[in-house]
């Protein structure tokens, strides 16, 4: 009998346990996007942006002592923040591993994606991911010993090279190499931390990793960032971008015009010191694009509200919070000896482009 | 007269096999709907995410190199498993069969007479199996591999056959003969062995010499295929410093090497602790009646406590040896390319996560099955027969 009881009290549990379970189905969805609702919605009544992005990469997201994570993709989250939430610092930084990042967007941990992350097609198409507007034009190179004697990947043949795991640094490589007929051992690492000690130790001939993130290793090499030469070559195009989850248009406009905006505002010349005086300015262009009041062809006073779902001052926000994208660049790739490079406005060579706000 | 025993029968609800049955039935309906439910999200998700959920990405180009094997970027995701699996069995077998004779040994010398060998034994299992496997790996790697072996340019090349750096360990290693003729001498020397061991048994009951027929025989395996493999026009290839790299022979990977040594060290900690038990659950007259017969503390050992306490140790080591299995999975972080190591790298080159993540999880789940199957078959055959 006693046993009987148990199983009873037992079916009973699974049956409450299923029950609740299938309760959460509807939330879980709803957060997945597609038909029940945009994330934007989700994210504007949580208060709060889950931003995927790491904890110990200099210049781009460096989780600091104070506990305040400082870089050019850190600053990325705080600027879709800005502009979806109106403050900066509704951010939940989710550092995440780089064989988890899709895997942690697929499940609905983090909304957004700003995480070096190279927009291929492979990833657009089987990761479920929509990759937005580039942030940063990056390719990967190759690090060696400055008393090594390379002075290009040429002269690089039977050698080892280290890399971390859960990129498509291995592919290059390997392709790169191929290319070249040279013979090059990559071995893959699980974090860098590992590949520096490999190299202190004298067991890697090369680093090979995207050039932006092989000049923010250099700069806190323990002996010094003068002890190692990145090499000249770029062996593949790496465009790094914010990526959100497929099926949820409504979301993935709103992450890309917070974007937009810091490259619209640099061209105009807006920047978070100056960006007040700017509300007054006369061309209406830049009046609408900061939320301003303009008149409108009846004569009416009124704000230019594009139907992103974002507020009308949401591009105020981002500059006034966090800054143009050339302020963001200054502040965390600058220090490192990172030049703007491709990275330029497209007026001055480069390639950051903003559509119109129109 | 007693009087008669009613007739009335028990309804069916209140049968113990009926309310047994049907409440496992519930039980189950509910795990199957729940797992079902679960799948049934799982496939809604990745299809309105365009995930792939199938196993084609298999045939595709793996795109990675593994270094140490003989494999191309451009060969199938299919070989880089296979490659993958050989590799986890490759530090599981080792690592096992290093591991059980450490294990054995350190057994043994916890219940040592001498003071010495029995406490060092003593620190040797608490330190080691009070430590995280991944702390002593990280150790291993960047404290034996990396700190302790010289660079490529100091190499060190004891007696001139060997290669010892932290770019890996060159060993000798033999080539030339292959095939039929090697097959030949095999058989040779296994014919040999059995015919040898024939005689010393003979011997044995003739005189009562100890018959010895295992090493008798083993020497001269190992002999006719050292001089068949001669004769047959065989060369030792010695390793050497190669530029950058080892060339020649066969080369130890440093990855492989730091966690072949973490594993076995570790492993080692828990047998010996299983061994010491097993010695001690042998009954003490045994021991006692080993010493009346004149043997010597090895033979006691050797011949009649150990054989009785592995019988008792079969199954707790069984245990051992699949963990064993599963903690290579900890060599990904190292750059060994193992079973989890390709998975990892594979979904980092494109393949889907989920289902590439699957099969590991098939491959993991079968290799410990076999394993357990062997153990249980060896636990079969060692039981001790109650008539």
């Amino acid at each position: 009998m006693k046993s009987i009881k148990l199983l009873a009290v037992f079916a009973a549990l699974m049956l409450v346990l299923a029950a609740c379970t299938s309760a959460s189905e509807t939330t879980t969805t709803a957060a997945g996007g597609g038909e029940q609702g945009s994330l934007l919605d989700t994210v504007k009544a949580r208060g709060t942006l889950n931003c995927g992005t790491r904890d110990a990469f200099p210049g781009f997201a460096l989780l600091t002592d104070t506990g305040e994570h400082v870089g050019f993709d850190s600053d990325f989250c705080r600027a879709i923040a800005a502009a979806v939430l109106g403050d900066a610092t509704k951010v939940k930084h989710v550092d995440l591993e780089t064989a988890d990042r899709f895997t942690a967007l697929q499940s609905g941990q983090i909304d957004v994606l700003v995480r070096n992350t190279t927009w291929t097609a492979g990833r657009d198409g089987n990761e479920g991911a929509t990759f937005l507007t580039v942030n940063y034009y990056d390719g990967q190179g190759m690090m060696v010993a400055a008393d090594s004697g390379y002075t290009s990947i040429n002269d690089m043949d039977g050698v080892i090279i280290c890399v971390a795991k859960g990129t498509t640094t291995e592919g290059n490589a390997a392709a790169e190499a191929a290319r070249l007929g040279l013979d090059w051992e990559v071995r893959p690492f699980d974090d860098t931390d590992l590949i520096q000690q490999a190299f202190l130790a004298g067991s890697c001939d090369g680093w090979s990793s995207d050039s932006s993130q092989l000049t923010g290793l250099r700069s806190v090499y323990p002996d010094g960032p003068e002890s190692l030469v990145i090499l000249p070559e770029v062996f593949s195009k790496e465009p790094l971008a914010p990526a959100v989850l497929d099926g949820d248009s409504a979301w993935a406009q709103a992450v890309n015009w917070a974007i937009l905006a810091t490259i619209q505002a640099e061209e105009w010349g807006i920047t978070s010191a100056n960006v007040d005086s700017f509300l007054s300015s006369d061309d209406s262009n830049i009046r609408k694009f900061l939320g301003g009041t303009f008149t409108d062809s009846d004569g009416n006073e009124t704000t230019l509200d594009p139907g992103l779902g974002l507020p009308t001052d949401f591009a105020y926000q981002v500059i006034k919070q966090v800054g143009n994208y050339g302020e963001i660049f200054e502040r965390n790739l600058a220090p490192l000896g990172l030049e703007r490079g491709v990275n330029a406005l497209w007026n001055d060579g480069g390639l950051m482009y903003a559509p119109p706000y129109r | 007269m007693t009087p008669p025993i009613p007739k009335s029968r028990t309804p069916f609800y209140r049968n113990v096999r009926f309310i047994s049955w049907s409440f496992q039935l519930v039980v189950f309906a509910v795990v199957a709907a729940f797992v079902y439910w679960l799948f049934g999200n799982y496939q809604r998700n990745t299809a309105s995410s365009g995930i792939p959920t199938n196993f084609t990405f298999l045939g595709s180009p793996a795109s990675f190199d593994i270094p140490g094997a003989d494999f191309e970027p451009t060969e199938s995701v299919r070989n880089a498993y296979v490659i993958g699996v050989l590799n986890t069995l490759r530090v599981s077998i080792v690592g096992i069969i290093l591991a059980t004779i450490l294990g054995i040994l350190i057994g043994i010398g916890r219940l040592s007479k001498n003071w010495l060998v029995r406490k060092l034994s003593t620190i040797y299992v608490e330190v080691l199996r009070n430590l995280p496997l991944l702390v002593i790996i990280t150790f291993t790697f960047l404290g034996v591999v990396l700190q302790v072996l010289p660079r490529i340019e100091d190499s060190w090349t004891p007696l001139g056959i060997m290669v010892v750096s932290n770019r890996g360990i060159g060993v000798p290693w033999y080539s030339g003969t292959s095939g039929l003729s090697l097959i030949v001498v095999f058989f040779v020397g296994v014919i040999g062995w059995w015919l040898l061991a024939r005689w010393r048994h003979l011997v044995a009951d003739r005189t009562g010499q100890p018959a010895r027929a295992f090493w008798f025989g083993g020497v001269f395996f190992l002999a006719a295929l050292v001089v068949g493999w001669i004769v047959l026009g065989g060369r030792i290839i010695l390793p050497m410093v190669d530029g950058k790299r080892i060339a020649g022979g066969i080369r130890v990977d440093p990855s492989y090497f730091a966690v072949l040594i973490a594993l076995v060290i570790y492993t080692a900690s828990h047998i010996a602790e299983i061994v010491r038990g097993s010695i001690q659950a042998v009954p003490v007259g045994q021991g006692e009646a080993a010493s009346a017969l004149a043997l010597s503390g090895f033979q006691r050992m050797w011949n009649v406590v150990l054989p009785q306490a592995m019988r008792i140790a079969i199954p707790p080591l069984g245990n051992q040896y699949l963990n064993l299995i599963k903690n290579s999975s900890l060599g990904a972080g190292f750059a060994y390319f193992e079973l989890t190591q390709v998975t990892q790298v594979t979904v980092g080159n494109g393949s889907p996560a989920v289902p590439a993540f699957t099969l590991a999880l098939t491959f993991y789940v079968v290799l410990s099955l076999i394993t357990s199957a062997f153990v249980n078959v060896a636990n079969r055959r060692f039981k001790l027969v109650e008539r």
